[in-house]
């Protein structure tokens, strides 16, 4: 009985993930990441910045404590000017509010240069180290070369062994919703025999659906007979 | 198939980190830089749109969902307008350029195709249906967009991002 059940709501939700707000969408649970295989990373150092901090690991950020977002590149840098903030990671600059919220992300055509090397801070904004060059922008939207050399780069600080184990535990690796239901649907989820097994159910509804037409049916084909 | 979740996870993950570090940037039919300069000539300065309470307000009702950020960059010059769009179609965004002259669409292009179905929505003969579209005073289009069987989402997607770019630039233009 769970087991039809299981089969029913799981399809239900697969065929209006959409309409039910399910795509993409993750859980993170660090049993379901463990049972998955997925290796979890404890984060090894935070990037600080005056009132910001950002700790990342498995694809996800910890901002100023709160989660932002799945499959994240890995940072290279944050720096806070004087009511924004930005994060560099290799390939995009994300620019933010004060408060967090995003004002624009930019990539490759919006960068004056890939991959991203470092980022800092001088007196002109915010300052990008790139393959190409180093180069500053006070909205990043152009960006022009820097002479100058008095940048404040952004450095990573070292995390204490206590501070990676809870922040790890934070960022857990998450397995996309449409996955895991694909996966409890087709018995996947249950290892290498999980799919035999729900053959083999979905074959016993099958006969008893047969046998119950059968058992309903023929008592009423004898009885039109005589 | 006889995969483990765990194996056939391993192997998703490792797909997902991939595209987390920006190895797999999905199918990149033309640049966004490229798209851009195609349409002028040459690359001119990007402008941006911030998005007020209001403009926030009204691009949430166009995509269902709040709009991802509060600038939105586009180049433009005295008749018409480029936006870069980004919008999920069923798990992965897609990227596509609108050109709006006068209000209308002039042309539509599918940049980056990340999801693993629906990919047709790229196709001339789908985007076609977008030309000239302009948009109601509800904010919908003008006109009702064909779909395609098995990109349901996709062109959902992209009828979506087509309003956006005309509401856009009606907002730009103000």
């Amino acid at each position: 009985m769970l087991f039809f059940l299981i089969l029913a709501v799981t399809g239900l939700i697969l065929n209006h993930g959409a309409w039910l707000g399910f795509d993409g969408r993750y859980v993170h649970a660090g049993w379901l990441a463990r049972w998955y295989g997925i290796q979890s990373e404890a984060p090894r150092e935070a990037f600080r910045s005056g009132h910001h901090v950002l700790v990342a690991a498995n694809g996800r950020w910890l901002l100023d404590g709160k989660i932002s977002g799945e499959r994240l590149p890995q940072p290279v840098g944050l720096i806070e000017l004087a009511d924004i903030f930005a994060v560099a990671s290799e390939t995009a600059l994300y620019l933010f509010r004060d408060d967090g919220e995003l004002i624009e992300k930019l990539e490759r055509g919006a960068l004056p240069g890939a991959p991203v090397q470092a980022i800092g801070s001088s007196a002109r904004g915010i300052v990008l180290r790139t393959a190409s060059g180093i180069f500053t922008s006070a909205d990043a939207l152009s960006w022009r070369p820097l002479t100058q050399r008095s940048v404040l780069w952004s450095a990573p600080a070292e995390l204490s062994v206590a501070q990676r184990q809870a922040y790890e535990e934070a960022l857990t690796p998450g397995v996309s919703v449409q996955q895991l239901l694909l996966d409890l649907h087709s018995g996947r989820f249950a290892g290498r025999y999980g799919p035999v097994f729900v053959d083999l159910l979905a074959l016993l509804l099958a006969a008893v659906s047969l046998t119950g037409a059968w058992l309903f049916l023929v008592p009423r084909l004898h009885r039109g007979r005589h | 198939m006889n995969w483990r979740p765990r194996r056939s996870l391993a192997l998703l993950m490792l797909a997902l980190g991939a595209a987390a570090a920006g190895w797999v940037r999905g199918e990149v039919y033309q640049e966004p830089d490229a798209f851009v300069a195609e349409v002028f000539g040459t690359r001119p300065e990007a402008k941006v749109l911030w998005l007020t309470k209001d403009i926030q307000a009204q691009a949430a009702a166009i995509l269902g969902h709040p709009p991802a950020q509060l600038r939105q960059r586009y180049w433009s010059d005295a008749h018409r307008s480029v936006w870069i769009l980004e919008e999920i179609g069923k798990e992965e965004f897609i990227t596509a350029g609108f050109v709006v002259a006068d209000g209308r669409i002039e042309h539509v292009r599918v940049l980056v195709y990340r999801e693993s179905r629906g990919g047709e929505i790229r196709y001339p003969a789908f985007l076609k249906q977008f030309r000239n579209s302009k948009l109601a005073p509800d904010n919908t289009l003008d006109r009702s967009i064909d779909g395609i069987a098995g990109a349901t989402l996709s062109v959902g997607a992209m009828e979506r991002m087509a309003r956006l770019a005309l509401f856009f630039d009606r907002m730009s233009r103000q």
